[in-house]
């Protein structure tokens, strides 16, 4: 009995594992690669920078994935929100005003998001591929209007930019997140929905509703992550947010979650995976590796990240 | 001493580290109708499956007819005289039953590439005669005929002049009195004429009646063979009931008492519903009540069980809990109600999940009232279930889809145990799991009736309804067609007629 107890814990803690080894095999290569440059004060400034945007989507977009979801839209979102962030503070004076105003909206559509993919029955991709393309043509008709290629902030956030904001910032959405997810419903529901959606709602769970919930704060998390976007780079673009959906999903990965959600989702996915996946794309950078080799780097290590998790009997993808 | 027809010596089957069988040795003769025996998971199948052709042994050897036996495929099997009829139904579709009776023959009926239609309709004709189905033709195509008839086909088709031995797995259950008078008779004939027969029950009456000889398995190892003497001596039961389950489970299996009175007060009704399918249903179960809902299984008992819940759509009527409307699960759950689905592995619990997750699921609603969950009680509300039910683990971290069937059906009842749901819907509660723990859940069920919860429990074994409901409610064709009160008196044989 004591065997097979050890060897069902090895199996559950085996993922884990393996994310953290990949984290610390990324630091130790990178170390030595980019000579000590990796571990420099600026350097710091700029991966501490990189993972807070990341880290902040990522903890909302764990929710979603827990679900045994899939979210697309959030580049366009994240790319919006910073246009609008920046339109409104620099109309109004008033930060407070313009971060409310994205907040408000970004609520709203997690309410879209949810609700409509539930209510017509949709797969939640589909709607997230609606929102992708709603969003993805608001970002080209403001950039059109203005005429420019980018704006910038007329007040400059540089309380945002402080090392100590930042990481304060992604420790407190961290203990949100995990309080959300291991002491609430919110959590446990949304694991239960990705593992089997229908036992659990023959447990008298309202799924609808902690559905939606989740998207309410993946989207409180997105308009976070685009006010620190915002502060970093104090302008934004046409090119805003492009690709972020994409470097989520390989982060969650590469911390260890499963694509198809259920029991085995973790909040420590989306910390260990943005580490990872910045200290990665940093790394080569640093090391010298030209930046148009570098997407195709991306794609290899996804790759072997997927071949790594999916090849399991119980299978990462999503449905 | 009658000629040895089959004879297995040592077999062993192992699934990877499953193991089905060990060693087992077994000889068939001729004029025999030669009974298995045993839970669920003993190896009958396993066994048969092997001598018809289904499936290689691992080790082991067959002798048939005094000749080496190794069939590589059902269709070889039968055509050298072992012939088998599943459980499940396996007849093809959308063909006539002529096309269905000689699938695979058609070369005997065609000339040029032609099958000759009329000549094989009238030769179906003549061979289902030969059976005395003259109420079945040749020409029809199959789909118009129910599921029993369907059966009855497939042992036409199964029984041929060379068949040796026939092999009948669990295939009773599928058939009405009718069907079992006719399938008991072939059996009978075939004996007589020096064929085998083996024949494999759950039902230990029929076991009794029909077998000359009955081997008692358990964990893929024989562990008794009685004769016909030692099968109708006095305590015989008993003694085969014990090498089934490796104890004495004593004589209370089911409800001890016959008294069917509950309390006046009605808890869940049906109000003059309609559906789709179902046409005006009207029932009434009160506190402390254990209805029994019993029928073959597309009467609609199933649907019944799911209304209960609030799962469905209803045309007109009500369900009320109370004289409360259920809207819908979530508004059932929150009324008091519990549903343990007969879909265990889809519906009733998440197999990819820790015991403990599933047990408190339910309960999530009532310990986040104030938001906060705390991890200290999930663990003593699954603690406690695992102790009250005796779920066999290593804890409540352990995941479900580890355990045996039997453990994971106690999880999907702890659920609501856990919850404490006054009304609880059972849909084949007892599906699937080993006489040991039927016997727990038993004494489960009718605790919870002494607590006075109402239970609905809706099963396709009469024995169990028999055994545990207050008041049965049989169903046929979508309606409740008879009602009885709890009786010793009452038998399975008194409730079949009105279920066909």
């Amino acid at each position: 009995m004591g065997k097979t107890m050890k060897n069902s814990s090895l199996k559950t803690h085996i993922g884990d594992i393996f994310s953290f080894a990949g984290l610390l095999l990324c630091v130790i290569v990178f170390s030595i690669l980019s000579k000590g440059k990796l571990w420099s004060a600026y350097n710091l400034g700029v991966l501490v920078q990189q993972t807070c945007v990341y880290a902040i989507l990522a903890m909302g977009a764990v929710f979603i994935y827990s679900m045994g979801y899939m979210d697309i839209s959030l580049g366009a979102q994240v790319g919006v929100y910073c246009l609008l962030l920046i339109l409104i503070t620099n109309a109004s004076g008033s930060l407070i005003l313009g971060f409310v105003s994205i907040l408000a909206i970004a609520i709203l559509c997690g309410l879209i998001n949810g609700y409509v993919s539930v209510k017509l029955g949709l797969p939640s991709i589909v709607t997230s591929i609606f929102l992708n393309a709603i969003f993805g043509g608001a970002q080209m008709l403001i950039m059109e209007r203005l005429g420019t290629n980018s704006i910038s902030m007329d007040q400059k956030l540089t309380f945002f930019k402080q090392m100590p904001v930042m990481l304060a910032a992604i420790v407190i959405i961290a203990l949100i997140s995990v309080f959300l997810y291991q002491y609430t419903q919110l959590g446990k529901l949304v694991k239960g929905i990705g593992a089997n959606e229908t036992a659990t709602s023959i447990s008298g769970v309202n799924t609808t509703k902690w559905k939606v919930l989740a998207y309410v704060f993946f989207g409180v998390c997105i308009a976070v992550g685009a006010l620190f976007l915002t502060a970093r780079t104090n302008s934004a673009g046409k090119g805003t947010g492009a690709g972020y959906a994409m470097d989520i999903m390989v982060s969650l990965l590469l911390g260890g979650m499963p694509l198809s959600g259920g029991m085995r989702s973790k909040i420590s996915a989306a910390l260990v995976g943005t580490f990872t996946y910045v200290i990665l794309a940093n790394g080569l950078i640093l090391s010298g590796v030209s930046t148009t080799l570098i997407y195709i780097i991306k794609a290899i290590v996804f790759m072997a990240v997927i071949l790594m998790t999916c090849r399991k009997k119980d299978g990462v993808l999503p449905r | 001493m009658a000629e040895i027809l089959l004879e297995i010596k040592k077999m062993s089957k192992s699934f990877g580290p499953i193991v089905a069988l060990k060693d087992v040795d077994l000889t068939v003769s001729r004029g025999e109708i030669h009974g298995l025996i045993g839970e669920n998971g003993s190896g009958k199948s396993t066994i048969t499956s092997i001598a018809a052709g289904m499936q290689a042994a691992t080790a082991g050897e067959m002798f048939f007819k005094g000749q080496p036996w190794k069939p590589d495929s059902m269709v070889h099997a039968q055509a050298k005289g072992i012939s088998m009829i599943l459980q499940e139904a396996n007849t093809i579709p959308n063909c006539t039953v002529a096309e269905n009776l000689f699938a695979g023959q058609e070369d005997r009926f065609s000339r040029f590439g032609l099958v000759n239609k009329r000549e094989m309709n009238r030769e179906a004709d003549a061979l289902l005669a030969k059976f005395g189905l003259e109420h079945i033709h040749g020409k029809d195509v199959i789909n118009k005929y129910g599921f029993e008839d369907r059966k009855l086909v497939e042992i036409a088709r199964a029984v041929t002049d060379e068949t040796e031995i026939l092999v009948v797995d669990e295939t009773t259950t599928a058939l009405s009195f009718e069907g079992r008078e006719i399938l008991y008779r072939i059996m009978h004939e075939m004996a007589e004429k020096g064929k085998a027969i083996i024949f494999i029950s759950h039902d230990m009456d029929e076991i009794l009646e029909q077998c000359t000889v009955l081997t008692v398995l358990r964990d893929g190892e024989i562990r008794g063979t009685l004769n016909r003497e030692q099968m109708t001596a006095p305590g015989a039961v008993s003694e085969i009931r014990k090498l089934m389950v490796g104890r004495d489970i004593g004589d209370k299996f089911y409800r001890s008492d016959y008294d069917p009175s509950c309390s006046g007060e009605v808890v869940l009704s049906f109000e003059h519903v309609s559906t789709a399918q179902i046409k005006d249903f009207n029932l009434e179960i009160h506190a402390g009540e254990i209805v029994g809902l019993g029928g073959l299984s597309g009467c609609g008992m199933h649907e019944i069980g799911r209304l209960a819940f609030g799962i469905g759509d209803i045309d007109s009527g009500h369900v009320r809990l109370r004289g409360e409307d259920i809207k819908d699960s979530v508004d059932a759950v929150g009324k008091g109600i519990g549903y343990i689905s007969k879909n265990r592995d889809q519906e009733a619990v998440i197999l990819e999940g820790p015991i403990g997750v599933n047990i408190v699921q339910p309960s999530l609603r009532d310990l986040g009232k104030n938001i906060v969950i705390r991890p200290s009680e999930e663990k003593k509300m699954s603690r406690e279930q695992i102790d009250l039910l005796a779920i066999k683990c290593t804890g409540e971290n352990q995941w479900v889809n580890t355990l045996s069937g039997g453990n994971k059906q106690k999880v999907s009842f702890a659920k609501w145990i856990a919850k404490g749901s006054n009304v609880v819907i059972m849909d084949c509660p007892t599906r699937g799991v080993d006489i040991g723990v039927k016997q727990a859940m038993y004494q489960l069920i009718t605790d919870m009736k002494h607590e006075g919860k109402a239970i609905l429990m809706i099963s396709e074994e009469l024995a169990e309804l028999i055994g545990m409901a207050d008041r049965m409610i049989i169903m046929k064709d979508f309606r409740a067609v008879k009602e009885f009160t709890r009786s010793p008196e009452l038998s399975e044989t008194d409730i079949i007629e009105y279920m066909i």
